[in-house]
């Protein structure tokens, strides 16, 4: 599947403000799936809302994003998955219960896969606490897993890895990288930093 | 899981509370329902024999004329007066019989014994609304049917039967008694068996077919000039105000029973329809109520209903947990609504089969209940499918 942004722009910001951006009023921005991509950019340039616009979620841009797929029915569920800067758990909700919640839309995973996931990230003990009990760092395992229990074509990530520690973002990496490889999948991640957790094929300032 | 989720963001006692308010309202409805369809019958049921464009006139009696019995009597320029009018369409008499009449039983058990004097009088049959297939007479048949005034029956099961300790009987119950009637005159007697086949509040009148009092004043009667005392009229339109401005004129007495009919069928519909709005006004306020509180629910539960749009869940997926508690509320506060109109129509059944003829009526309100059930669906299926649409499209 192929992302394809032209002229794009938030409406709420002024054409001075993007003047050096790489994909903000851009003739033609394109991203194939199997193509990992890094958006950096300083805090507050847009880049979750530009994740936003191409999820599907936020419509407060002009330019145009089209999808070379045209049935966008249950691009939530079989195309795009997002890691969502603020993770979006249900905290009233176990571990468990915030993965399976996603999983059963998509049957993707089986139990025995999401224990061994959550066992990975070292969660596997937490698996039945309340999301309200967990730290940022917790939470943002959890909102990754979950991200994981769907077939998709490209995985949004937005500052996936902003709370965790090196040895986690190392396994996270891993497990990002091994499922999108099997599925031929790509990835759009956006940073405040450099970043160089993945084999980038592209590099954009936003 | 959803519905787990979901769950935690429902208030009971607000469901609660919604159930209550719309088993009310619709139970009113329901009963009113009820209560129209079992009284319209009564209303409309043709308990009057006497066709409704007509009338029975006679002349006003004051102190002189009835010193001067002439005075009653319709004089031929008078007739031919009233058939001039636009709004007369038949003018008739009343026949009379001019023979002795006895009726009386022969003592069953269950039916208390009499023996009266009685008299008979006849109207053309295009006076009467009656349909029953005993209101013949042949001359081989040894039977006269009767129609006595409904105001007979009244006297009898709220004065006689009351104060002698006699049972009550219904309009059904006295046609099923015969009885016995003796005619006599010109040297002739015969008996001949009877029955009340029907009942007039218009006629105050013991009413037997014309053909056979036609007959039998020929053959037991006396023979001489009936006087014309009392007048049937039929009108083309009842409702025409020249009548009463006529009959006023000319001092005619007429029949105003219909008019005070009138005005407790209206004073009866009015009522009807106070009680069905307030009863509409209930069952609004609870929908509006429960809109509200689920608007409530969603603008608290925002941020979950959205993150569970952005997740993938859809507007129908997120929107059925709330149909489902609303439907299944709904259904049930309906049905509940339902068995206490059938509950409280009973009692009133009970209660008014004492007094008068009821038919059972149609499952109308069956129909009705069902209407508004799915009504309320239809409005709850569109509006929580919209809101939560709304939310997740902020």
């Amino acid at each position: 599947m192929q992302i394809v942004l032209q002229h794009i722009k938030p409406t709420y910001m002024m054409d001075a403000e993007i003047n050096a951006s790489d994909i903000y009023l851009q003739k033609n921005i394109v991203f194939n799936s199997g193509e990992f991509y890094l958006i950096k950019a300083n805090s507050g340039n847009g880049k979750s809302s530009l994740l936003n616009f191409i999820y599907g979620v936020n419509s407060n841009y002009s330019g145009k994003i089209t999808f070379s797929t045209n049935d966008q029915s249950s691009f939530k569920i079989d195309k795009l998955s997002y890691v969502f800067q603020d993770f979006k758990l249900f905290e009233a909700l176990s571990v468990i219960e915030n993965i399976q919640i996603k999983n059963k839309l998509t049957n993707f995973k089986t139990d025995l896969q999401i224990e061994t996931l959550l066992q990975k990230v070292g969660l596997l003990h937490k698996k039945n606490a309340l999301v309200k009990t967990l730290s940022l760092g917790q939470r943002q395992r959890v909102s990754i897993i979950r991200a994981l229990c769907m077939p998709f074509e490209f995985l949004l990530l937005d500052e996936p890895f902003s709370h965790l520690d090196n040895d986690n973002i190392k396994i996270l990496t891993t497990i990002i990288e091994k499922q999108c490889k099997a599925q031929n999948a790509g990835i759009i991640l956006t940073t405040l930093n450099n970043d160089y957790l993945f084999n980038y094929d592209s590099i954009l300032n936003l | 899981m959803l519905y787990k989720l979901q769950k935690k963001t429902i208030n009971p006692v607000q469901i609660i509370g919604y159930a209550i308010t719309l088993t009310v309202g619709v139970s009113i409805i329901l009963i009113l329902f009820h209560l129209y369809f079992d009284l319209k019958g009564l209303f409309n049921k043709q308990t009057d024999v006497f066709n409704d464009n007509a009338v029975v006139i006679s002349k006003e009696v004051s102190a002189f004329k009835s010193l001067n019995k002439n005075k009653i009597y319709f004089t031929d320029k008078e007739i031919a007066n009233l058939k001039k009018q636009p709004f007369v369409k038949n003018v008739s008499y009343f026949n009379f019989a001019t023979f002795k009449i006895n009726a009386f039983t022969n003592g069953r058990k269950d039916i208390p014994k009499f023996y009266t004097d009685l008299f008979f009088e006849s109207v053309p049959n295009n006076y009467l609304d009656f349909t029953n297939k005993q209101w013949t007479w042949e001359s081989t048949k040894k039977f006269i049917p009767i129609i006595i005034p409904e105001n007979y029956l009244k006297l009898y099961n709220f004065g006689f039967a009351e104060s002698q300790g006699l049972p009550v009987l219904s309009k059904n119950t006295i046609s099923e008694i015969d009885f016995n009637v003796q005619i006599s005159g010109n040297g002739n007697t015969a008996i001949y068996s009877s029955k009340i086949v029907g009942f007039s509040n218009k006629i105050n009148s013991i009413l037997v077919p014309d053909d056979f009092l036609k007959w039998a004043n020929k053959k037991y009667g006396h023979g001489n000039k009936q006087k014309v005392s009392r007048l049937l009229l039929e009108f083309s339109n009842p409702n025409d105000t020249a009548i009463l401005a006529f009959f006023n004129d000319h001092n005619y007495a007429i029949n105003k029973d219909k008019l005070e009919f009138s005005k407790l069928l209206f004073f009866f519909k009015s009522l009807f329809l106070f009680i069905l709005i307030i009863a509409i006004i209930i069952v609004l306020l609870a929908i509006a109520f429960v809109l509200l509180s689920i608007n409530l629910i969603f603008q608290k539960n925002k941020k979950m209903i959205v993150n569970l749009s952005h997740i993938g869940y859809t507007t129908k997926q997120i929107a059925k947990f709330y149909k489902l508690v609303m439907f299944s509320t709904t259904i049930i506060a309906v049905f509940i609504a339902l068995i206490i109109s059938y509950l409280v129509r009973n009692l009133y059944l009970q209660k008014l089969k004492d007094l008068f003829e009821m038919e059972n009526s149609s499952s109308f309100t069956v129909y009705l209940a069902l209407i508004i059930l799915v009504s309320i669906l239809v409005i709850y299926h569109f509006l929580l499918n919209r809101k939560v649409a709304k939310i997740t499209k902020l």
